[in-house]
């Protein structure tokens, strides 16, 4: 009874959130016969769907999608470790970490994007440039998050662990580690937030391939339907990631041990 | 006292040994200077930059489209929020719509503001206004929509009427998350400005560092990159920091910036 109350509110908000969408897609289809203006400047939600199909004919879609996708991947998975193993030595360190604070402060500061020409330069146009971005954005935004969480790991816990007789390895991969992890899983949806942004910018100016050059090519030969395809693809796989992927990750691991409370 | 004097020397000591092994890797590499630019031949496009005035233009041009932009954002995004908030059935109509428009990052926005307004300001300005209003209309409703019932009914029961209620309670009680989704639109609206510049610009701080890189010059890449990190602290620390150290003064909570949910 209780779960059926719960399932049709869940519905009734559902049908509430969706009348947004309907009025938009009302009012697009609609635009053309109250304003002129040259197709080009907006295509009707027609002319995107059989773009969408043409795209993914060629398999030019399918293409992209999958290019940037890896790309997302590399340069998190490279960003990831290497905030990990930056983390350690100056959340243990506090030698290191007063030598090297107010330099990665600094570097933090440069934003991701502001990096894309310079990794133009070093890499040439491609894969190197973009990973080296996304990378990059990543490492900068989830470093915080290491040391803080190995900084946070209590002493009682560094204690009994070695007095099982835990060393070296041991104490880094069942305690540090994991500590780390935590503070570095509730910094993700940050940090891909910005690491999203970072591929779409670092394909625009600097890929050949995948879904931000996609949208940034077709500025030239004024073909709208495409841009807007891609623009609602970034914000369809955005919320997917965000939502699906990385909430679920965050019930599954913060919160579930209680280190991170949800309204 | 003398402990943090230390920290400060150490922190110092770092960049110093930085700046000091960068340079003298320059020779033993032996890349072209367009690849690898010494420490002093920035330095030396900082000053020509300086001489030739470009730098100080550029500057006061990125700062002013930031300030306008973030301004315009922010203002509409508190506004519209505060209304939406309101009401309860308003904001849950409006969510999930709010939500994808901020999932379609600014930077996906470019190319087609590009196409209705051509490159140059306008493009740019909207850019950073979008990436403010977002984060901060989403905050102040979940602000508004979070205010505990008994504080209301509290206030009303003391005969406040709906007005009263909400600038004396439900405003006040929102204003952390509103502080938060300032934060978060802030620094989103500065990456956003950099790479608008990339794209629509012919000055400002993201011009400068593309401009360099088209040309190989990468001394003036990295003048601007340096330029940049200093701008966002400037900008975190004079204008956004304070503003959420009068809240938490004022109302004791803030919460975290980095947590949009």
């Amino acid at each position: 009874m209780m779960h059926g109350l719960h399932f049709g509110r869940r519905l009734r908000n559902g049908a509430l959130g969706a009348i947004p969408f309907a009025v938009v897609a009302v009012a697009w289809l609609l635009l053309p016969h109250v304003v002129q203006y040259p197709p080009y400047m907006m295509p009707s939600p027609a002319q995107i769907w059989l773009r969408m199909n043409e795209l993914l004919a060629d398999g030019t879609l399918q293409h992209n999608l999958l290019t940037s996708m890896l790309r997302l991947l590399g340069g998190f998975v490279i960003g990831v470790g290497l905030a990990l193993a930056a983390g350690i030595p100056i959340a243990l360190n506090r030698n290191a970490a007063d030598t090297f604070k107010p330099m990665l402060t600094f570097l933090q500061s440069i934003a991701g994007i502001a990096w894309v020409p310079l990794a133009i330069i070093w890499f040439g146009i491609g894969n190197g440039a973009v990973v080296f971005v996304i990378a990059n954005t990543i490492f900068f935004s989830l470093l915080n998050n290491a040391v803080v969480g190995i900084q946070q790991i209590p002493n009682v816990l560094h204690r009994a662990v070695r007095s099982h007789g835990a060393i070296g390895r041991d104490v880094l991969f069942s305690l540090i580690l994991p500590g780390a992890l935590v503070q570095v899983t509730l910094g993700m949806r940050t940090a891909m937030a910005y690491g999203w942004r970072a591929l779409v910018a670092g394909e625009m100016v600097g890929g050949t391939n995948g879904l931000g050059y996609m949208i940034i090519e077709a500025v030239q030969f004024f073909h709208t339907d495409t841009i807007v395809l891609g623009m609602l693809i970034v914000g369809i796989l955005w919320l997917l990631m965000d939502r699906l992927l990385f909430h679920t990750l965050e019930t599954l691991t913060v919160v579930r041990w209680g280190m991170l409370k949800r309204e | 006292m003398k402990a943090s004097r230390g920290r400060i020397l150490k922190g110092i000591a770092g960049i110093a040994a930085l700046l000091l092994a960068w340079q003298v890797s320059v020779p033993l590499v032996g890349l072209e200077p367009y690849l690898y630019p010494s420490p002093l031949r920035v330095w030396a496009a900082f000053v020509d930059l300086m001489q030739k005035g470009i730098l100080p233009v550029y500057l006061v041009d990125s700062l002013g489209r930031y300030a306008a932009g973030t301004a315009c954002g922010v203002v509409l995004g508190v506004g519209l929020g505060i209304l939406i908030g309101i009401d309860a059935t308003a904001s849950r109509i409006l969510g999930p719509f709010i939500s994808f428009m901020f999932a379609i990052v600014e930077v996906a926005w470019i190319p087609i503001f590009v196409i209705w307004w051509g490159y140059g300001l306008k493009t740019i300005l909207m850019v950073i206004a979008y990436v403010s209003f977002f984060p901060v209309l989403y905050n102040t409703i979940v602000g508004m929509r979070t205010v505990p019932a008994a504080m209301v009914n509290a206030a009303r029961s003391l005969g406040a009427g709906r007005l009263e209620v909400l600038t004396e309670v439900m405003i006040p009680a929102a204003l952390p998350n509103i502080i938060t989704g300032f934060r978060v639109g802030s620094g989103f609206a500065f990456r956003g400005m950099i790479f608008a510049e990339i794209i629509a610009a012919k000055t400002g701080v993201g011009y400068l560092i593309f401009e360099g890189a088209t040309n190989q010059q990468t001394d003036r890449t990295m003048v601007g990159m340096f330029v940049i990190g200093l701008t966002w602290l400037f900008i975190d620390h004079v204008y956004v920091k304070p503003v959420e150290q009068v809240t938490i003064e004022r109302w004791r909570t803030v919460t975290r910036a980095d947590e949009r949910e």
